[in-house]
């Protein structure tokens, strides 16, 4: 297969490496699968528009994207799917939006999850990234309108960042397309296993909750040694969330960390 | 297999006896942490320069846009000069794509109809009706839209509208609607359609559902002409010629605040009844200001607005012209269908103030408000029986001559009162088809969309039959 | 002509009108028994779980029936095996309470359901829920409460049975068993009779809620809560049930209301009161109103609600029915 795909690209007008060929709406036969995640009104769906050559709507106004959008692009000879994920501020509560997304990024098994945040609101824009920590453990963190930061005199040490959260982090500027080379690059390390994640996780804090969780962590490692966020679970568990309770009475929830660990 | 599939019934037991021992705030609880892991990451991250504080922009125009004295007036004039441009920018494409695809491609199809022999009914469907409604729909819809929309698109993007809400919020909340319908409303002005289509930005559903229901009585680009014609006629001509101008078009942006007003009683009506209910969650992002980016603006106005309701407009308004040909020329006894239907309601659309052929021209035009006026004048044409107007029976026409139009309207048989009724039916009838199509494609219920389609009508010939007894007992 | 249209096309609508009036009455009678039936098992439930006697006398009583239409019912539900007859006391079968509770489960699930999902006003959901628990079937109960996450407690604060049967049941004490000085949880609010049920809703009381018990004398308890002070008539505080709080970390200081911030003042966020559920409340946790975080009034609309609030470096504007349940220090 991967054969094939040098083949089919050393025809292509362009195949030296490293170069990006978007691709619209062409996205078959993919390498790697892209999920973009971020709140509303942080220039996902530019981010998206950069990496395909499509044009989404976009505007200043919380919630735009109304449809979750697709798209491809080849870079380094390897082909990419882009899976533009409704804007949403959380993946715990129940909106279908929310949903959408979570499910995508936990039982659809993106390669690299690319978070865009908005520089001038880290804090804010934080609480979505943690969450998507909690589920993946292969995710770039993409600082979007930095150049507005710096506008408003904020500064972002994104190296510290970046050794905090344990994934790589790259200030951009989509509008401008600063920084998407160096976020090409990343997704391409992160999806090719050439840079390994250690996401952050939030640590056993949950002064009334601890002693539940334990409980139910100790449990779900005894059905499911393998997996690597059992604690993310316990809370879906005590939070009543029935996609999980169903993925864990099918034994689904197992299975996802066996298929990568094949993929590695 | 037998065991792990115990095991994890088991261990869901466990959490769920868990679940009843810490009680339901373990949602309110998580969240109250990750929030505080995001704040040690983000202020061990971020540096803010401290010293020279810039002069901060943002602020200084909130502070501006929401004050008591200029926040309504900025408001305003900003919505005016929009609508200016439209009215004023629109009027030169329009008579160029009119003279384009009415004037010129019009007699020219007909021409080649003739040379293959086309059988006369075929070039009336085809030539006559269909074509020529669709060459009416794209020169009369396009240039406003094309203006509007991206204007309307410039604020939204600069992060004006948001604000606009802000303001709006407290007369909404009176009846029980969202501040954002205020949005949804003057894209209303614009179109009806795309009005319905920008509910979406109100996440709750009953106020959802209320923005869409009332968006109809935003006068839109399609009725503004109707209005100003009509106005100019039967209004201006009541008071000295230096006056007529500046009152006619008082009058119409009177029509345009009366449906405002509509609006609001509407809202207040439905949320006490169908749609009653607390109003619920109300979060309002204003996010900060931004530069717009003129291309892109012009590209996603252009084609996600404009293309896309003009598209399902012309999809309407092809069968539409075919039907409005038909019934002027599919004769029965002697008489064609439209002058039996107009027969037949004529005497009841006299009681309410209007007359046979309005009502007609309502039903026929459903397409598009644009073609309202061509089609009331070909069916005049054709009650009257005079002759030197259009190009025959079933081909609708606009008249260069305002003064031409009065005369045609007079002989058949209008009044000042006709005049300011149909100016009122004008602003409460049924949305046109692509509106109607959209409400439904929105709301994905036959229901809501009835309401919304019938609603207005009702509210129009209760209006009219009122303003006609009130005009008898007055003169 | 035109009378002929108007008068064939009204005999039509007539004739469809009486077409499906017939059918549905038909329906309605097949229905009407599934009704009573489970009523009388909620009622039966009632019965057991108050520890009274219910008797055929009390049960026709409650269902507004005959005393001979109600002897037939529980002939029939005795054949079903779902009640037992001793010495003129009724009494439920285990299947008979696995029934109930699971209508019992319907009924707070779609209650839970009106408060979370819709915004139809407090005091209509008991009677909807009364109404609508008969038409759903166990799936599409299941359904609803999946799409809720499985919510343990309806919002007056009774414990939904689960799946299988098994309830929850809590020590509770009426409020006016409560002394003088002490605080405690709303757990539960009675939701009949409807015309307490309604006063205590727009008092705006809800389970979760913390109180105090100011005084209390032969006819009124005084309480304070979340920064109100309410007097209550005895009749009315009976149908809360509360809990003492004996930990005095758990208490919380509930007192000033963000609606009291003025324009360019700063606070810190204490709680959400209980107040605001479902979809609101969600949504304002989402914005990161959270206890701990950092609040400023900035902007104030031209009628002085809403407000816009800088919270974690964006604005957002709350209208005054929010920020009057949104507490700060």
């Amino acid at each position: 297969m991967q054969e094939k795909i040098i083949e089919k690209c050393a025809n292509c007008p362009a195949h030296n490496l490293n170069h990006l060929i978007r691709l619209g709406i062409d996205m078959t036969d993919y390498d790697y699968v892209i999920a973009l995640a971020g709140n509303p009104n942080t220039g996902k769906s530019t981010v998206f528009n950069n990496l395909t050559g499509l044009k989404q709507h976009t505007g200043n106004w919380p919630g735009k994207t109304v449809s979750r959008a697709e798209g491809g692009f080849i870079y380094a000879n390897k082909r990419f799917k882009v899976v533009d994920l409704p804007g949403t501020y959380s993946l715990l509560s129940t909106s279908t939006d929310e949903e959408i997304a979570r499910d995508f990024i936990l039982f659809g098994q993106p390669d690299v999850t690319v978070i865009v945040v908005d520089s001038t609101r880290l804090e804010r824009n934080l609480n979505l990234v943690l969450q998507v920590l909690e589920i993946t453990d292969r995710a770039v963190l993409c600082l979007n309108l930095i150049d507005e930061a710096e506008r408003h005199q904020i500064q972002i040490d994104d190296k510290l960042l970046s050794k905090k959260l344990g994934i790589p982090v790259i200030p951009a500027a989509a509008r401008e397309k600063k920084g998407m080379k160096e976020l090409l690059q990343s997704i391409f390390e992160v999806a090719t296993g050439q840079y390994i994640c250690k996401p952050y996780r939030i640590s056993n804090d949950f002064k009334e909750l601890t002693f539940a969780v334990d409980e139910l962590e100790a449990q779900i490692k005894k059905c499911f040694p393998n997996l690597n966020n059992a604690r993310w679970i316990a809370f879906r568990l005590l939070e009543g969330d029935q996609k999980i309770i169903d993925a864990v009475r099918s034994g689904e929830i197992g299975k996802i960390k066996l298929q990568e660990e094949i993929l590695e | 297999m037998e065991k792990e599939l115990k095991q994890r019934e088991l261990l869901l037991e466990v959490a769920n006896k868990l679940r009843w021992k810490i009680g339901e705030n373990v949602h309110d609880l998580i969240l109250e942490s990750i929030y505080k892991h995001a704040e040690e990451i983000a202020s061990a991250v971020t540096k803010r320069k401290v010293g020279v504080q810039k002069f901060d922009f943002d602020s200084f125009i909130d502070r501006i846009v929401t004050n008591k004295w200029t926040g309504f007036p900025i408001m305003f004039l900003l919505l005016a000069i929009v609508f200016w441009l439209t009215i004023v920018g629109a009027n030169y494409p329009s008579s160029a794509l009119s003279f384009l695809l009415v004037d010129t491609i019009h007699p020219l199809l007909r021409k080649v109809a003739e040379y293959f022999y086309f059988p006369w009914w075929l070039k009336g469907i085809l030539i006559d009706g269909a074509y020529l409604s669709m060459a009416w729909v794209i020169s009369v819809m396009l240039p406003p839209m094309a203006i509007f929309f991206p204007l309307f698109t410039f604020l939204e993007d600069f992060g004006y509208l948001p604000r606009v809400a802000f303001n709006m919020d407290a007369i909404y909340k009176k009846v029980g609607a969202h501040g954002k319908q205020a949005l949804t409303m003057s894209m209303g002005f614009g179109c009806n359609a795309a009005g319905v289509i920008a509910a979406r930005i109100i996440d709750s559903p009953r106020e959802r559902l209320i923005a869409i229901i009332t968006n109809n009585f935003s006068l839109c680009n399609g009725r503004w002409p109707t209005q100003i014609l009509i106005s100019t006629i039967f209004i201006g001509s009541l008071v000295p010629s230096y006056l007529a101008g500046l009152i006619s078009a008082g009058v119409v942006v009177g029509v345009a605040i009366l449906g405002v007003l509509f609006s609001l009683i509407v809202s207040w009506f439905l949320s006490r009844t169908l749609l009653k209910g607390e109003p619920s969650a109300f979060s309002l992002e204003l996010p900060p200001y931004r530069p717009p980016k003129i291309l892109q603006i012009l590209y996603t106005s252009l084609i996600d607005r404009t293309l896309l309701v003009l598209w399902r407009a012309v999809v309407f308004a092809f069968p539409a012209g075919a039907v409005i040909w038909l019934v002027a020329n599919v004769n029965i006894n002697n008489l064609s269908i439209a002058e039996h239907f107009i027969r037949w309601i004529n005497p009841s659309a006299v009681f309410i103030g209007l007359n046979g052929v309005i009502i007609l021209a309502y039903i026929i035009a459903i397409p598009a408000n644009e073609i309202v006026i061509p089609t009331i004048l070909m069916l005049t044409v054709l009650t009257t029986k005079l002759t030197g107007f259009g190009a025959g029976a079933g081909v609708m026409f606009e008249l260069e001559n305002i003064s031409d139009i009065e005369y045609l309207l007079k002989a058949g048989g209008w009044t000042t009162l006709t005049g300011i009724n149909l100016m009122l039916f004008s602003l409460l009838h049924n949305p046109c088809s692509t509106t109607i199509f959209t409400i439904y494609k929105e709301t994905k219920s036959f229901k809501w969309t009835a309401i919304a389609t019938f609603l207005p009508i009702v509210l129009g010939i209760l209006v009219c039959f009122l303003v006609t007894r009130l005009w008898y007992i007055l003169f | 002509m035109s009378t002929i249209i108007i008068i064939l096309s009204l005999l039509i609508v007539f004739i469809f009108f009486l077409y499906k009036n017939k059918a549905f009455y038909l329906m309605k009678k097949n229905v009407k028994e599934k009704e009573k039936i489970e009523d009388s098992l909620k009622y039966l439930y009632d019965c057991e779980y108050n520890q009274r006697p219910c008797t055929i006398k009390s049960l026709s009583k409650k269902l507004s029936i005959s005393f001979i239409e109600t002897t037939q019912l529980i002939n029939k539900l005795v054949e079903l095996g779902l009640v037992t007859e001793k010495s003129d006391e009724l009494f439920l079968t285990a299947e008979g309470r696995q029934n109930a509770l699971q209508i019992i489960r319907i009924h707070r699930l779609l209650e839970k359901y009106f408060a979370e999902n819709t915004s139809i006003v407090e005091s209509r959901w008991h009677k909807l829920a009364e109404i609508k628990e008969h038409q759903l079937n166990v799936e599409e109960a299941n359904q609803i409460a999946s799409n809720l996450g499985n919510p343990l407690i309806d919002p007056h604060g009774d414990p939904i049975p689960s799946v299988d049967g098994t309830i929850l049941l809590e020590n509770t004490i009426k409020l006016t068993e409560l002394n003088e000085g002490l605080t405690a949880e709303i757990i539960h609010i009675e939701d009949e009779p409807e015309e307490i049920f309604s006063l205590i809703n727009s008092l705006k009381l809800y389970p979760g809620m913390q109180l105090k018990v100011k005084s209390i004398d032969k006819e009124n308890v005084l309480i304070e809560i979340e920064g109100r002070i309410i007097s209550l008539k005895k009749d009315v505080a009976d149908n809360i049930n509360v809990k003492e709080i004996k930990n005095e970390i758990l208490i919380k200081n509930f007192n000033r209301t963000l609606s009291s911030l003025k324009a360019g003042e700063s606070a810190i966020v204490v709680g959400l009161s209980k107040a605001l559920r479902g979809q609101q409340r969600r949504r304002l946790l989402d914005l990161g109103i959270v206890p701990g975080t950092k609040i400023k009034a900035v902007l104030e609309s031209i009628g002085k609600d809403p407000v816009a609030y800088e919270v974690r470096g964006t604005l957002i504007a709350l209208r005054k029915n929010q920020s009057d349940y949104i507490f700060i220090q």
